[in-house]
């Protein structure tokens, strides 16, 4: 999985690349580090260009999640489709995460 | 390269001769495939010397046989090149493997050698291959390619496969457990954890062996690992809210049309219908091409 972070005044984003899976645990830091460091109080994940994603990947979702309701700061996934919308929606996790379309 | 091998009734495909990718094949491993893999009543052969033909346990006898492919290490194109070949049983032994102690890896966990005529394939790796190889990707594509399972079905079954070799993969052979992942900054200890039992290499070269049987109507795989197994009461059949792990199940068991494990833990089989329509007991009735 690669992704890529743009912060504007109203949102940081990270747009996510690939497939995010149980390999990919040494991004998830990095990933919480853009949360732990946004400077605004919307962050954003779009996966318009995310594959895949395996139960692994979903619970780094629900980590940044956390991460991101200590800061008091709302998390969105973004543009989910194909394989990333079925899984996530197997899994309900949007009873727990915001889902925009 | 390969040898034709006489069948022994007419209403059977005709067995495929052992061929390898190597010089030849340790009399050791010939007689391992012998045993496991329906070579019963052949004598080991071992493999000729000179010119890489393979070792071919029952070649020319009477015996069923199977077709093989060993390598020393796996890659994606490696193994797409071995799969062209539409063996039975393709081993990566292990790069940098010392030879003794390749042939005392239980390469072959899963018993094979019950109907070795029925349609199949069977996939052994080390742990430090299968871990960036995606596995389920290759293994699917084999799937398609050999025509057994339908495009239109193969993202369920790729999620389920997939979820099962991770399993087996970080759980299994590299012994990691989720709740790790569960205390303050778990994830980052977790991280840590992986690329330690990474760097390990007695860990790395434990094996994971996929095997797929298929019948017209359903379809079989088991992926095996060599970890500690499992309670599997503990297994969540359903989505656990807030929860950072336990979800791969869940998929599983939503996805396929049976999921079972067996050897504490150490073995997940996973049975998908082929046919149009729903699930029902008939189609489960066939996808027992594992246990016969």
């Amino acid at each position: 999985m690669d992704f890529k972070t743009t912060e504007t005044a109203e949102a940081t984003e990270v747009r996510l690349t690939g497939r995010l899976e149980f390999t990919d645990h040494d991004r998830l830091g990095v990933i919480a580090a853009v949360v732990q460091g946004a400077r605004t109080q919307r962050f954003v994940i779009d996966m318009i260009d995310l594959e895949f994603i395996d139960s692994a990947g979903l619970g780094m979702l629900m980590i940044l999640q956390e991460e991101a309701e200590t800061r008091n700061i709302k998390m969105i996934l973004r543009n989910l489709r194909g394989d990333v919308k079925r899984s996530i929606d197997l899994a309900r996790l949007g009873e727990i995460i915001a889902i925009e379309a | 390269m390969d040898a034709a091998v006489s069948d022994t009734s007419p209403d059977l495909p005709a067995p495929r001769a052992f061929s390898v990718l190597r010089d030849r094949v340790p009399p050791d491993m010939a007689a391992r495939v012998a045993a496991r893999f329906g070579a019963a009543g052949a004598g080991p052969e071992s493999g000729d010397a000179d010119g890489g033909a393979a070792g071919i346990p029952g070649d020319g006898g009477p015996g069923p046989a199977v077709e093989a492919q060993l390598m020393e290490r796996a890659d994606h194109d490696r193994l797409r090149a071995a799969f062209d070949r539409n063996p039975f049983l393709t081993v990566e032994l292990g790069e940098g493997a010392d030879e003794a102690a390749a042939l005392l890896d239980d390469w072959s966990g899963v018993s094979a050698a019950d109907h070795p005529h029925w349609p199949g394939f069977y996939l052994s790796l080390t742990t430090g291959s299968a871990y960036g190889l995606q596995c389920a990707v290759l293994v699917c594509d084999e799937l398609v390619r050999r025509g057994v399972l339908d495009p239109q079905r193969r993202s369920n079954t790729e999620l389920c496969l997939h979820e099962a070799i991770a399993n087996a993969i970080v759980h299994g052979n590299l012994g990691l457990s989720s709740a790790t992942k569960s205390q303050p900054g778990g994830y980052r200890l977790f991280s840590q954890m992986m690329r330690d039992r990474l760097d390990d290499p007695a860990v790395v070269r434990r094996r994971l062996d996929i095997f797929c049987r298929w019948s017209d109507r359903a379809i079989a795989i088991a992926v095996v690992d060599q970890g500690g197994g499992f309670d599997t009461d503990l297994a969540p059949a359903v989505t656990g809210g807030k929860a950072r792990s336990g979800r791969g199940f869940v998929f599983m068991r939503a996805l396929a049309a049976r999921v079972t494990v067996t050897d504490g833990g150490r073995c997940t089989v996973l049975h998908f219908d082929r046919g149009p329509g729903d699930r029902s007991p008939a189609d489960h009735s066939q996808a027992d091409l594992l246990t016969g």
